[in-house]
């Protein structure tokens, strides 16, 4: 018993402690370790949830309603014919260092993205920039080689850093310099990241909280028992298979929205059988999409168009498309016409994760039951980007990201020579609608381009979508004014307090 | 004959090291998987000219003799090489790494071999009773439950008893001294468990052992006490084969401090080789394996050099 007392006393010393260590910072925890925090170096989710929108902030943001609005820069004039863009700064904004942002630093900014030496996986949304000039202190103007009707879109992912730091690749890596409502403060490897809050935020009253800590926590059950015991108090950005054994836990209160990016099914279009379009067909009609997301993703999630249904402006209901009517037998009048010979044996290269690996199960058995012999290889991940980026397959499951403006979905991969087209798919009706979406700045014409192209896509295209599923963030009772975003962006911390 | 017993000693460990450093040299280069691909994941918009230009910048468009050269010949001149895409020293790399892996592995080893004494000797002195069954039991059990498990039951247990307390991840020692150690308790009693049982199972067996020698029925004849049989004579003889064991646990530490960094979320050397492994950060890696190879093998080359020293019937 005397024992019992002076453990219960030394457990009650250790909390004093931890209380008065972690006054209103709040303990968030994540699985992967980042490999830098450049935000023009490393694209990465795992640094992308750290800095975008905490330390670091652009020209525009998307907001939760996935709209595009204004942030470093207060507002903008495009000139008649598209190819001009002039931005007016907001005042009084000023680095983490302590230095003024100015023009001069959004011109460094844009041509750090596209040196070569900095060597920027984001250097191909700016590519349309033929030239970026400071015309005075908060005016920068950016002139285009041709229209782009998704540029403010991209303009959210170009993080605006200091110009000391324009041919500077290495120190943003270890000691990110932004102008968010956080600043940097410390990072221990494989242990944290510490960011403090911003006290000259140039947003009155925010950030309501005094640190966000990032814990890197590899082990999804740690992170579990972590959240329900009140050791975290946020799991941002989790999956449904984790976010439903969280449900009802006394304490823990899950948010969710429906994913950008989707699971899918891709094809090489560069050979038999997939280049014969009535075979990409039969691969629609032969899956059931309702029954994967039950078997595969518990239920949350909806059947995949080619954009997703969060995008209300753009996306069409896919009960407009006639091949996502699951039918087995349609599948095998179209193999018939084709004139290949079944069963189609094929082998499904397999994205090694959770849901992409059940959602390839039961594919496997759907396409099966409508005239294919389905094996399964499921390499480890660098195997598996290796093949996929060389085209090495016949057929593959896997997921892709998403963005809040059709080009950036369809672009890259569907154009003929495009540069995630690991399909090798070449469609020249597709190319023309894709350029009309990028130039277009009607409005009215530039959803015609994109209703087309999501018809066409939906049945024939390379890809056979799958599904959205269902993005969570477990957060601990008390929390406010936190809102999940489905680009998974954490910029409202901002906003967050915890009640205490 | 001791200086060559000990020059003999010191050629192997040498010829360990270069093995070993060819080993880990070759073997993460032949598994799949490329690291200009990794990191750039799967959704990144780059061209395949430009995957060649990283790869040039890193070093890994060379034959793979020329790599090999170039990072033993940095090696031996104390040059460890640059974390691949950080570009910070791996050297710095390890030192963050190193102390709570350091930490964990000799608590561990403390509480196993410091409770396996006593409790290997109360199962000798038990022997065949229904209590050593218990202990029997007991000591399988440790040897068999994976740590991991261990751990997580571990941390739902306690969570629940006290949920105030943060007990999953790490503080340095000179930051927060109670900190430090109510985080490290627990992933050190879980790594602890299978040397334990293990520990005490030999001490048994060998204490078992060493009653059944002529010397002690010379002792019993001579009418030394039986504590003093058991502590003096006996326990002194079967504590020979424990120190050899304990340096094999140093193996067994480093591996098992892999498995439980992940779960307790431990920034250790386990967190930091498997990272490296994940991103095909060779130079990480390589010199990760071989730090962790040349503690190893200092390691039983001192538990050598003691045991001649206990038994001198070994410096032959």
């Amino acid at each position: 018993m005397k024992r019992l007392i002076s453990t219960a006393a030394l457990v009650a010393a250790m909390s004093v402690g931890a209380g008065a260590a972690g006054a209103q910072v709040l303990e968030l925890a994540v699985s992967d370790s980042p490999a830098g925090l450049d935000p023009h170096i490393v694209t990465a989710f795992a640094s992308f949830q750290v800095v975008n929108g905490t330390v670091y902030e652009a020209l525009t943001e998307v907001g939760p309603d996935l709209r595009i609005r204004p942030s470093l820069a207060e507002s903008w004039e495009v000139s008649d014919d598209g190819t001009t863009y002039t931005f007016t700064l907001r005042e009084g904004v000023t680095f983490h260092d302590g230095s003024a942002m100015t023009a001069e630093d959004v011109v460094a900014s844009i041509e750090r993205v596209k040196s070569e030496a900095i060597g920027s996986p984001l250097a191909s949304r700016v590519a349309a920039v033929a030239g970026a000039s400071a015309v005075d202190e908060r005016t920068v103007e950016m002139t285009l080689s041709e229209p782009s009707a998704p540029f403010l879109t991209q303009l959210a992912s170009i993080a605006i850093v200091p110009s000391a730091f324009q041919a500077d690749a290495e120190s943003l890596q270890q000691q990110p310099v932004g102008t968010g409502p956080f600043a940097f403060e410390e990072w221990q490897p494989n242990n944290f990241i510490l960011l403090g809050a911003n006290e000259d935020y140039w947003r009155d009253g925010m950030p309501k909280l005094d640190g966000v800590r990032f814990n890197i926590v590899p082990e999804s059950a740690t992170r579990q028992v972590g959240i329900a015991s009140g050791q975290y108090q946020m799991l941002p950005n989790i999956d449904a298979a984790t976010a439903l054994q969280l449900q009802g836990r006394p304490g823990v209160v899950l948010q969710d929205t429906l994913e950008l990016s989707y699971t899918l099914i891709g094809m090489n279009t560069s050979q038999p059988p997939f280049d014969d379009p009535l075979v990409r067909q039969a691969v629609n009609y032969a899956l059931d999409r309702e029954a994967i997301v039950q078997a595969a993703l518990f239920g949350s999630g909806v059947p995949a168009g080619p954009l997703s249904p969060a995008l209300e402006a753009w996306a069409r209901d896919v009960s407009e498309f006639p091949c996502y009517q699951h039918s087995p037998e349609r599948a095998r009048e179209l193999l018939a016409e084709a004139g290949v010979e079944t069963p189609v044996k094929l082998t499904m290269l397999v994205l090694p994760r959770q849901d992409i690996r059940d959602i390839a199960q039961v594919a496997q058995a759907q396409l099966e039951a409508a005239g294919f012999e389905v094996e399964l290889n499921i390499p480890e991940l660098g195997t598996f980007v290796q093949d996929w980026r060389n085209s090495n397959f016949e057929i593959f499951a896997s997921a892709n990201a998403g963005s809040v403006d059709p080009d950036d979905f369809f672009y890259r991969a569907f154009r003929t020579g495009g540069s995630t087209n690991v399909f090798k798919y070449s469609d020249p009706r597709v190319d023309e609608l894709l350029e009309t979406g990028r130039t277009e700045r009607d409005e009215a014409a530039r959803k015609a381009a994109y209703d087309e192209l999501q018809g066409i896509l939906a049945c024939e295209g390379p890809v056979a979508h799958v599904a959205y599923g269902q993005l969570y963030t477990a957060t601990r009772e008390g929390l406010s004014g936190f809102e999940i975003i489905a680009n998974r962006s954490l910029s409202t911390l901002a906003e967050t307090s915890t009640a205490q | 004959m001791r200086r060559s017993f000990i020059l003999s000693r010191l050629t192997d460990l040498v010829v360990v090291l270069f093995g070993v450093s060819v080993i880990t040299f070759l073997m993460i280069r032949l598994v799949p998987g490329d690291a200009v691909a990794i990191m750039l994941g799967a959704n990144a918009e780059v061209t395949p000219e430009r995957m060649d230009e990283l790869r040039a910048r890193i070093g890994l468009d060379q034959p793979i003799v020329v790599q090999y050269l170039h990072w033993i010949g940095g090696v031996l001149t104390g040059d460890l090489g640059q974390s691949l895409w950080t570009r910070r020293p791996v050297i710095d790399e390890i030192a963050v790494h190193i102390w709570p892996t350091i930490q964990l592995a000799g608590l561990s080893l403390v509480i196993g071999a410091a409770l396996a004494v006593p409790l290997g000797v109360l199962m000798a002195r038990l022997r065949g009773r229904g209590w050593e069954i218990g202990l029997q039991i007991g000591s399988v059990a440790g040897l068999t439950v994976p740590s991991f498990w261990l751990g997580i039951m571990m941390i739902l247990a306690l969570t629940t008893l006290a949920p105030g307390v943060q007990m999953l991840g790490y503080v340095p020692f000179s930051q927060d001294p109670l900190g430090n150690l109510a985080r490290l308790i627990l992933p050190a009693i879980a790594l602890a468990l299978p040397i334990l049982a293990n520990l005490a199972r030999l001490v048994r067996s060998a204490m078992l052992d060493a009653l059944q020698q002529d010397y002690i029925r010379t002792a019993r004849a001579k009418g030394v006490s039986e504590r003093a049989i058991l502590y003096k004579h006996a326990l002194r003889n079967a504590l020979i084969p424990f120190v050899t064991s304990v340096g094999i646990m140093t193996g067994y530490l480093l591996s098992g401090a892999i498995v439980v960094e992940q779960v307790f979320a431990i920034p250790g050397l386990g967190r930091l080789l498997l990272g490296a492994i994940a991103e095909r950060n060779y130079p990480l890696l390589q010199a990760t394996i071989l730090l962790v190879t040349v503690v190893f093998v200092a390691v039983n080359f001192v538990v050598d050099l003691v045991y001649a020293w206990i038994d001198p019937r070994v410096k032959t």
